[in-house]
């Protein structure tokens, strides 16, 4: 599936900007942002649900921009589900083949083989109120791939289960995927959710992509402050650039008084304000004699792991995360060091 | 979504549109006959004049009629309202069965057809000697009236949270002082619709009043009534656009009630 | 706790004593009435039963009343999808454009269909000029006319449950629908009317069980052409005082519409907002 300077106005308001965008097949993807960053504008595109401003939509080689939703073979999956409340489970997942006219027989196998795919057997029968929220999500998916979809679309499926069915349902999600490797556009905000099930995430923001990447890509070389901060936990201190050198830059780190060279993101240039990105783990303790002087203000014990916010002298904190080290006490004085390597220099939006 | 179709939309608009001019347009059509010239009633009118109000205003079995009216109109409001608002505060402090099976009874005079309930009181009224009095049209309308009071204050009690009247409790105020300060202000709109409702239930009511009224005591729509049937002259069409104005009036003060209650049109 | 329970009794008094005496006591009493004829217990039904004319009348009533129904929930539904996609002023108009009617006399709005149906009246008129008729059209006095009028009282009970259901339509239903590949007419079959069915069905019963008890809108516009149960009863009273006849004439009717609600209060789902949101 591919999007070609597709853009979305309302009025003099864009809900999403011109975005070039290719799902490659079998790809699952994972539109991933802040509400109002033109995930689900995009989403609707592809279904058929919006109409874009301008640019063209493609699925394979089938241009589908006017065509409307019933036209484009495309499973979708709702926030809420929108399974229908006066048919059975059965009759929703038959839904779209009945429309199409299949022959009776043929239906009541494929539905069988979609009920049995999510594990749903024997509910055929049932009515859709008297199922638990994770059920109807599977009846939801169940019928969207039944129709053999080219593009399936799935809204923040998991938003409305509890945390622990979530992790239990995107596993379900991933081996579904594994074993059938249909081309999938997945939109949610939960940056964990993203990295679970993705080949590649697109990180939006004010309608349009900032960044395009696998999870390693995006958790490693954030091209912004912003990606840094939405995938993972961070640490963005002001730093200023002195100058660059292909991939690296040599920084001025105020909140350290003191300089260094660290791998760069690209655009950037000598003079610019930025952010150097240390993430938790690569916040060191006691590793190097002269380190920077600071004080523990906080111990968090999060059971394999110690979280803890280290006061530096200049009075900037920074969080580190450490496996489990008992010795670790509030108010200690430690000497902070971090991983130079596996810092980065972002531009600071 | 995709929208649906250019053609659908139009047939649908002037389908509705159709149908909303049947609604509302006959209704009107009283309105010139009433100004009509000649004694007989004629659409359009030949030509216009004011004679038929003159006739309606000199005739004291239309001025009666009319003042007949609304004294009943006002006994029933009164009954209704009073009763009717009392049962809605009785009936919310009331769970399970007891409270279905009340709700049921104080909705019944709406359920039962109108026909039945006439007939009904009317044989009663005539052994208590009750009929042909503006006290017993009063307490027969106010019947029928009643579900629409305890409908629309209990609706507005569903708008009193539990916890105000907690919070107030914990101020220290008593019960009546917790009912005037904090359940009346809030159910006031409610109380006020179901008031305006009873009276033009009343006001507006044919069926049981042709039974009850007796000729000393007749409401304007039954002389409407009795008219149609003998004479049919314009004189008909005032009484019937005098209606109109009055349910006009009543309609658009309950809208203004309703608005500044923030509820549904009633 | 006691002194809670007495003042919840002392709220409910008054109603229910009110109710007791006006209400329950004469119909219990009017009832009594129809056994209690000097021909024998069930000799009112019997005479209701048998002969041709009462008979009659209790058909008619019962397909006018029918077709009434049908004829409403037809002419309901473009209003209340329109109002589902209508938004601020237009919606207002058309919203008010069904209320409004409510407020007005039965009696005023059957009198100005008198006026509109009479032999010389406007829609003859109008009719001849048009060159559909050459004659006037007999529009009053018989069922044509008390349609036209029933029709035009009860349309606004139609309309507004089936308005509330189609607005508790879900939109996504019928986007997930269309995005199943379902055509136009697919969805509406499969997804849409369906879900309008509650209200629908709601509004046809109300209109059917509120038909079945009319009495202004028959006796003016339908006249001796078109006698209806409830005019029958009327005239048992005033024409021939047999009260016995009038009140087993009640009691059927009474008994026909509490069983026709009881039957559909448990296929309906009024009130529970089943496929609600």
């Amino acid at each position: 599936m591919r999007f070609a300077g597709s853009a979305k106005n309302y009025g003099a308001v864009a809900a999403l900007k011109p975005t070039d965008l290719e799902i490659r097949d079998g790809e699952f993807m994972t539109l991933l942002g802040p509400s109002g960053s033109g995930k689900t504008t995009l989403l609707n595109l592809a279904a058929g649900y919006l109409e874009p401003s301008a640019g063209r939509i493609f699925i394979g080689e089938r241009d589908v921009t006017n065509l409307p939703a019933r036209q484009r073979n495309i499973g979708m999956v709702f926030q809420n589900y929108a399974l229908f409340p006066h048919m059975s489970v059965a009759d929703n997942v038959a839904y779209g083949l009945t429309v199409r006219r299949l022959p009776k027989p043929e239906i009541q196998r494929r539905v069988a083989a979609a009920l049995a795919m999510v594990r749903l057997d024997d509910y055929g029968a049932r009515r859709i109120q008297e199922l638990s929220g994770g059920q109807q999500q599977r009846v939801a998916l169940a019928r969207a791939i039944v129709i053999e979809p080219d593009v399936l679309l799935m809204d923040e499926p998991l938003g409305a289960l509890d945390k622990q069915l979530r992790r239990q349902v995107q596993l379900e999600l991933r081996r579904l995927h594994e074993e059938h490797r249909r081309t999938t556009i997945y939109v949610t905000h939960d940056q964990e959710e993203a990295l679970v099930l993705s080949d590649r995430v697109a990180v939006m923001r004010d309608g349009s992509i900032e960044q395009l990447g696998t999870a390693a890509e995006l958790y490693d070389e954030p091209v912004n402050a912003f990606v840094a901060g939405f995938i993972g936990e961070s640490n963005l201190l002001p730093a200023k650039v002195v100058s660059v050198s292909g991939a690296e830059a040599r920084i001025d780190i105020a909140a350290f008084g003191q300089s260094a060279n660290v791998p760069a993101a690209k655009g950037l240039k000598a003079g610019d304000d930025a952010r150097l990105l240390i993430r938790p783990e690569h916040v060191l303790i006691d590793r190097e004699p002269d380190g920077l002087a600071a004080e523990i203000t906080e111990v968090v014990y999060l059971g394999e792991l110690t979280a803890f916010n280290l006061r530096l002298a200049t009075g900037e904190t920074v969080w580190g995360r450490q496996i489990t080290d008992r010795s670790l006490k509030r108010g200690m004085s430690v000497k902070a060091s971090w991983k130079r390597a596996s810092a980065r220099i972002v531009p600071k939006n | 979504m995709s929208k649906s179709p250019l053609w659908l939309r139009l047939l649908a608009q002037i389908s509705a549109g159709l149908v909303l001019a049947f609604l509302c347009l006959p209704i009107l059509a009283v309105i010139p006959a009433s100004f009509n010239q000649a004694s007989f009633i004629t659409l359009p009118p030949v030509a216009y004049s004011g004679r038929w109000y003159e006739a309606f205003i000199s005739d004291p079995e239309w001025r009666q009629a009319l003042f007949a009216s609304l004294h009943v109109a006002v006994i029933a409001t009164i009954v209704a309202v009073v009763t009717g608002t009392a049962a809605a505060l009785g009936l919310h402090r009331l769970t399970g069965r007891s409270r279905g099976i009340l709700t049921g009874l104080f909705l019944a005079p709406m359920i039962v057809p109108v026909i039945v309930t006439a007939v009904a009181v009317y044989r009663s009224a005539l052994d208590v000697g009750l009929s042909g009095t503006p006290l017993g049209l009063g307490l027969a309308h106010a019947l029928l009236a009643l579900p629409f009071v305890v409908i629309n204050v209990g609706i507005a009690l569903r708008g009193v949270e539990e916890n105000w009247l907690r919070a107030a409790a914990g101020l220290g105020a008593g019960p009546w002082r917790i009912f005037r300060t904090v359940t009346l202000p809030n159910i006031a709109p409610g109380i006020v619709g179901g008031a305006i409702f009873s009276f033009i239930t009343s006001f507006d009511e044919v069926v049981v009043a042709v039974f009850l009224a007796g000729y000393a005591n007749k409401t304007l729509p039954v002389k409407i009534w009795e008219s149609i049937r003998l004479e049919f002259t314009p004189v008909v069409a005032v009484a019937a656009t005098l209606m109109i104005v009055l349910a006009i009036v009543l309609f658009a003060v309950a809208q203004l009630l309703s608005k500044s209650g923030k509820k549904q049109p009633i | 706790m006691a002194r809670r329970h007495i003042e919840t009794l002392l709220l409910l008094a008054p109603a229910v004593i009110f109710l007791f005496l006006c209400f329950v006591v004469p119909l219990a009493r009017l009832f009594s009435l129809a056994f209690t004829d000097e021909a024998g217990p069930f000799a009112t039904f019997a005479i209701l039963a048998d002969s041709d004319v009462y008979r009659r009348v209790m058909v008619n009533t019962f397909l006018v009343a029918l077709a009434v129904a049908l004829i409403t929930v037809v002419l309901a539904w473009p209003v209340a999808y329109i109002l589902t996609k209508l938004k601020g002023f237009w919606f207002a108009f058309a919203l008010y454009g069904v209320l409004f009617p409510f407020w007005i006399s039965v009696l005023v709005r059957t009198f100005s269909w008198m006026i509109l149906l009479e032999r010389n009246g406007p829609l003859n008129r109008f009719l001849i000029n048009l060159g559909i008729t050459d004659k006037p059209l007999a529009l009053l006095f018989n069922d044509t006319g008390v349609m036209i009028g029933m029709v035009h009282v009860l349309l606004p009970y139609a309309i507004l449950p089936l308005y509330g259901a189609m607005l508790r339509i879900d939109q996504r239903l019928l986007m997930a629908s269309d995005g199943l590949g379902a055509g136009l007419f697919d969805t509406f079959r499969r997804v849409y009317f369906p879900l309008c069915l509650p209200g629908l069905m709601g509004g046809a019963t109300f209109v059917f069980l509120l038909s079945l008890g009319f009495f202004i809108t028959p006796a003016l516009l339908g006249g001796s052409n078109a006698i209806t149960l409830s005019m029958l009863i009327a005239s048992f009273i005033n024409d021939r005082l047999a009260w016995s006849l009038a009140a087993a004439a009640s009691l059927v009717l009474l008994v026909v519409v509490l069983a026709l609600l009881a039957a559909t209060a448990k296929v309906l789902p009024f009130g529970k907002g089943m496929y609600a949101k």
